[in-house]
């Protein structure tokens, strides 16, 4: 009886054959249903495992015991298979359209706010001129507003130098080349523009030859003769700013108004 | 983000986005897609070009540069429309519209792609009239694409109607160099959109000069020939 009987690692690995049948059909089944046709009925149990096994049928085995759980997942793979392995799908079968990836619309939307923030803080005013980062940056910024810019509206010959949010007007070119401006360094601007500005104290240099005592303040093309180291003081100069020239070139300008005013015709130096 | 979805279409499957526009695949929810992101990346291209100059100038030039495209595209679609329809077109106002769009939309992309460009040159140059030529440059790069893609949706949305296929062609090259002239002269009228350095803000300059004679006298500045004022 014992010898008829099958025992229970004989069941087991019963069980186990099925499973492994099971498994191999899945596994060949599709290439050969894409490639070959249809899948073939059954395969031949490989022979090692196949020896032991007495003459029950695996197959009803199989069904009663719970290996379901195991089977199931199967199914539906074989069914796919089965329906890709149909004719008339083959026929109609195309290539897949490529997948429309969302990264670049989302890549777009973010390059655009990025955008937006980064043109929100370049704009931010950064100090009391509103000067911002956009214009703020070398070279530029044609008109940074500070200290030591040089301006000229477009229909006025006066030159400006700002000096202390105040615009001092160079009142030579004398004093222009004096105060080591070059003519690179003058923005023109339109007309108007420096009606913003508060005016302060023109910016003057002040000539004198060596063999003459004479002080003589440059206004517009003119000398004009200052009376006394008081008025020198008074009229805010320094010594620096007092520039030696030749006498020659200094007789020859033409006189203006003696500073202060009313001191008769000026000596020549 | 689905007006961004429509746009990667038109980037990744052109093919397929003409095909719908011939057949009149949801013409009115495409067309609204491209009008609603090709205006929202103009804006903020024009938003980037008037930093140069001032808070006002970058507000201006985020209105002025989609009413640039729009105004040049209402002006110019009705002659593509009627010159294809004489030769044989069978495309209706709407599909040429769609189409046109289109090459707008395309335009915008590439300029909001360029516009990280734009702004590095913003902050570390700010010679006026190199930025100004870089962005005739970049406009010029952006344009052409645009009507590249104007050209293959013609083909492909015309393509039924083989009688005069020839000829919509020619029309479609000439029409191009039209509509370039009228951008121009739009983006002229239009203008500042970058803003004079020296100049106050103001939201329209007053008409003189043309485009090209601009263009030719900021190049001989940077040769360094003369200098415009």
């Amino acid at each position: 009886m014992n010898d008829q009987q099958p025992s229970r690692m004989d069941q087991m690995l019963d069980l186990l054959v099925g499973e492994i049948e099971e498994r191999m059909r899945a596994r060949q089944g599709p290439a050969l249903s894409i490639d070959e046709g249809p899948p073939p009925v059954a395969e031949p149990p490989p022979p090692a495992v196949e020896a032991p096994v007495p003459p029950v049928e695996p197959q009803a085995k199989v069904v009663e015991v719970p290996i379901p759980s195991i089977i199931e997942p199967l199914a539906e793979p074989l069914e796919a298979v089965a329906a890709v392995a149909e004719p008339e799908a083959e026929a109609e079968w195309q290539p897949p359209k490529p997948a429309v990836s969302p990264n670049t619309a989302r890549l777009m939307g973010r390059l655009a706010l990025g955008l937006l923030v980064a043109i929100v803080l370049i704009n931010i005013p950064l100090n009391r001129h509103g000067t911002t980062l956009a214009t703020a940056m070398p070279d530029s910024a044609a008109l940074v507003i500070r200290d030591g810019l040089v301006l000229k509206e477009e229909d006025d010959e006066k030159i400006y130098v700002l000096q202390d949010d105040k615009l001092r007007w160079i009142s030579s070119l004398d004093a222009f080349g004096h105060f080591g401006f070059t003519w690179g360094d003058v923005h023109i601007v339109e007309d108007g523009f420096l009606d913003r500005f508060e005016m302060g104290t023109p910016l003057h240099v002040l000539l004198k030859c060596h063999s003459s005592p004479h002080i003589y303040r440059l206004e517009g093309g003119a000398k004009r003769w200052i009376v006394d180291i008081k008025t020198f003081e008074a009229e805010g100069h320094v010594w620096e700013d007092v520039r030696f020239v030749g006498c020659g070139y200094l007789r020859d300008l033409p006189d203006g108004e003696t500073i202060p005013p009313g001191h008769g015709p000026p000596p020549q130096p | 983000m689905n007006n961004l979805a429509v746009i990667e279409t038109i980037l990744r499957n052109r093919h397929r986005f003409f095909t719908e526009i011939r057949d009149g695949v949801e013409l009115g929810h495409k067309m609204r897609a491209m009008l609603v992101s090709g205006m929202a990346f103009l804006a903020l291209y024009g938003a980037v070009m008037g930093s140069t100059h001032s808070l006002w100038q970058a507000l201006s030039s985020a209105v002025k540069l989609p009413i640039l495209f729009l105004a040049t595209l209402v002006v110019c679609s009705p002659t593509l429309y009627f010159f294809n329809l004489i030769f044989g077109s069978n495309q209706s106002l709407t599909q040429n519209f769609a189409l046109i769009l289109t090459a707008i939309t395309v335009t915008a992309v590439l300029l909001l792609s360029f516009a990280p460009i734009v702004l590095f040159f913003l902050l570390t140059t700010s010679h006026y009239q190199f930025f100004k030529l870089l962005n005739v440059g970049v406009f010029t790069v952006a344009g052409i694409v645009g009507v590249t893609f104007l050209s293959q949706g013609m083909r492909l949305v015309s393509a039924s109607g083989k009688e005069g296929a020839g000829a919509r062609r020619n029309v479609l090259r000439l029409w191009i160099l039209v509509y370039a002239f009228v951008g121009s002269q739009m983006a002229w009228t239009l203008r500042p959109f970058i803003g004079a350095p020296s100049m106050k803000f103001e939201l329209f300059r007053q008409l003189g000069g043309n485009f090209y004679a601009n263009i030719f006298a900021s190049i001989g500045e940077i040769l360094g020939f003369f200098t415009v004022r």
